[in-house]
């Protein structure tokens, strides 16, 4: 099934809205005639704080939560597992440790470059151990590199409690970790957000490389196989590629949970089973999805900001329940 | 090996976990003929297959393809040449009939084209959960064959279909064999023996018979495989298999 032109105007008009009440939503509601003033004159200082803190933010969460809808596409075609989370290959274990060395341990260098450096060093040293373990293990199927992945997040997970209690102190404020960790869209410059805009255009570009490999293993290996796709070669990429994403993720959002997850599911109701369009497609779903819980997340308690990670686990944890229970009945008693 | 042989097999053997799956299995599979590959459960009909279609990887021996090592074919030229039907499928994703085709061959025409030339383009868009065991039988063969393959290697594509549509497909099967080379595992006797040109008997992972249907259809070591009695029961112009449970046999 081709998504019709229709569709995807709507999809896009979607986000084009979600952006909108992103940008009115926060602290302070702006009215979109000050928000027009903010784009045009940027002569006051509520202009300004417009123009230079809430738009870049929330058109950084829009691009973090396409990311978020395109790793977990990519996870789930990898395991062919609808409740397969991008965090369980332990490659949001691995970018928390990285972030929280960059935030605990005083290492001499800026920590605006070195936390995303550390990040995306971690979820990618993590992937390829989650890899490792399984080849040496012989088990390099999807189910045996997923029990890999929950065993590396669990161990990292550990580590990243013990350097939060063995380095944080009266210097170091814990809260500035913890807040990291439960997820929340860093405010960047516009030349920062063009980076991550560039880094979001090429994850898309990449992961559609993987389109067809990623249908063709939606048949079962066998099938796979015998249609021409290089299952054993495939699978190893298909998840690198896949943890680049949630890295790049991870390192402009910490730890936000559940989007990977619901994303995927979305876009496959709105545009079928096909990775060339379930992949975009997601992307947006993540977009919209992520933006709008941001928007709330920066509203709901002000002038305090909900980390954005409790947001989505809240909204989340649920729809996982539910998907679970479906797949439980529909498969009886197996996930 | 003879020279004209399309796919080969030479004394392959295949173990796992201490127990002999294949064991010094050779084969020489024409450029066409339908073939059946019949045997007891466990005689290790499924592994040839999956060896024979480069899915497995033998112990020792080889298999060759047109004189060629099968291993020396990456995964994308052996898809082209040799057509797979795995003996179960189901996809993970509720994929139409069409996108089955279209993963086999990318140009949507072409695979339009696939499925008209199976009268399915009435089914192009209905999704697999939504057809029935015959019509996903049909469907499967459609896009295996969409590439046109020179060589199909089917593993028990009829057991969950209604005798009507057993016939059908193994029918349709058999008629290929007379332009290219079929391979197809069987668990009916009856019409292995009566549609293939060839049925290769296997037992205990090796080659237990081989030879035309006639030749093989009186040989009492059928019986001895399967472990039973077969009675054979003329019906003109076939011969019928009814299976005797040993222990059903009149003490003297």
């Amino acid at each position: 099934m081709n998504p019709s032109r229709t569709m995807w105007c709507w999809a896009f008009a979607a986000l084009a809205l979600a952006v909108a009440l992103g940008i009115c939503a926060g602290h302070q509601w702006a009215a979109p005639a000050e928000i027009w003033q903010a784009i045009t004159e940027r002569d006051t200082l509520r202009g300004r704080l417009l123009w230079e803190w809430r738009m870049p933010r929330v058109l950084a969460a829009a691009c973090v939560g396409a990311l978020l809808g395109l790793s977990g596409a990519v996870f789930q075609g990898v395991f062919r597992n609808p409740l397969a989370e991008p965090y369980l290959l332990g490659a949001s274990g691995g970018a928390a440790l990285g972030a929280t060395i960059a935030l605990l341990v005083p290492l001499g260098l800026p920590q605006s470059w070195l936390l995303p450096v550390l990040a995306f060093a971690g979820a990618w040293g993590s992937t390829i151990l989650v890899l490792g373990v399984a080849r040496v293990a012989g088990a390099l199927d999807a189910s045996g590199m997923l029990l890999a992945g929950v065993a590396m997040a669990a161990m990292l997970g550990a580590i990243r409690s013990f350097l939060m209690l063995a380095l944080s102190d009266e210097t170091v404020s814990l809260q500035v970790v913890m807040s990291w960790v439960l997820g929340g869209i860093q405010t960047p410059t516009w030349s920062g957000l063009g980076w991550l805009a560039l880094i979001t255009l090429a994850c898309l570009l990449g992961t559609q490389t993987l389109a067809r490999g990623l249908d063709l293993l939606g048949l079962g290996d066998a099938t796979a196989q015998s249609f021409g796709l290089d299952v054993a070669r495939f699978v190893p990429r298909a998840v690198l590629l896949g943890s680049l994403v949630v890295a790049a993720a991870v390192a402009y959002g910490g730890l936000v949970a559940f989007v990977g997850l619901a994303a995927p599911h979305i876009a496959r109701w709105w545009v079928g089973p096909r990775h060339r369009w379930v992949l975009p497609a997601s992307a947006l779903a993540g977009a919209v999805v992520v933006t709008v819980a941001d928007a709330i997340a920066r509203s709901v308690l002000p002038p305090a900001e909900v980390p954005l990670g409790l947001i989505t686990a809240v909204a989340g944890g649920p729809f996982f329940i539910v998907l679970l229970a479906r797949r439980l009945r529909a498969y009886g008693g197996r996930a | 090996m003879s020279d004209t042989a399309m796919l080969g097999a030479a004394h392959l053997c295949l173990q796992r976990q201490g127990r002999v799956l294949l064991d010094d299995v050779s084969l020489d599979l024409p450029q066409r003929g339908a073939v059946a590959l019949v045997g007891p459960n466990g005689a290790g009909k499924s592994t040839l297959m999956q060896v024979l279609a480069g899915q497995l990887a033998p112990d020792s021996g080889a298999v060759t393809l047109q004189g060629q090592p099968l291993h020396d074919l990456n995964v994308r030229a052996r898809a082209q040449r040799i057509g797979y039907m795995p003996q179960r499928f189901e996809p993970h994703w509720d994929v139409t009939l069409l996108d089955l085709v279209q993963m086999r061959v990318t140009d949507p025409a072409q695979a339009a084209q696939v499925l008209a030339l199976a009268s399915l383009q009435a089914l192009a868009q209905r999704r697999w959960s939504t057809l029935s065991g015959g019509e996903r039988a049909r469907g499967m063969l459609a896009a295996v064959l969409a590439t046109d393959p020179p060589v199909l290697l089917a593993d028990e594509p009829g057991a969950a279909l209604d005798v009507q549509h057993r016939l059908a497909l193994v029918q349709a099967l058999a008629r290929r064999g007379r332009e290219r080379l079929v391979v197809v595992v069987m668990h009916d006797l009856d019409l292995a023996f009566e549609c293939f040109d060839r049925v290769v008997v296997l037992h205990a992972g090796r080659v237990a018979m081989d030879g035309a249907p006639t030749d093989l259809l009186h040989a009492a070591q059928l019986d001895e495989v399967f472990g039973v009695r077969f009675e054979r029961i003329a019906v003109a112009p076939h011969t019928l298999l009814r299976a005797r449970s040993l222990s059903q046999e009149p003490t003297t």
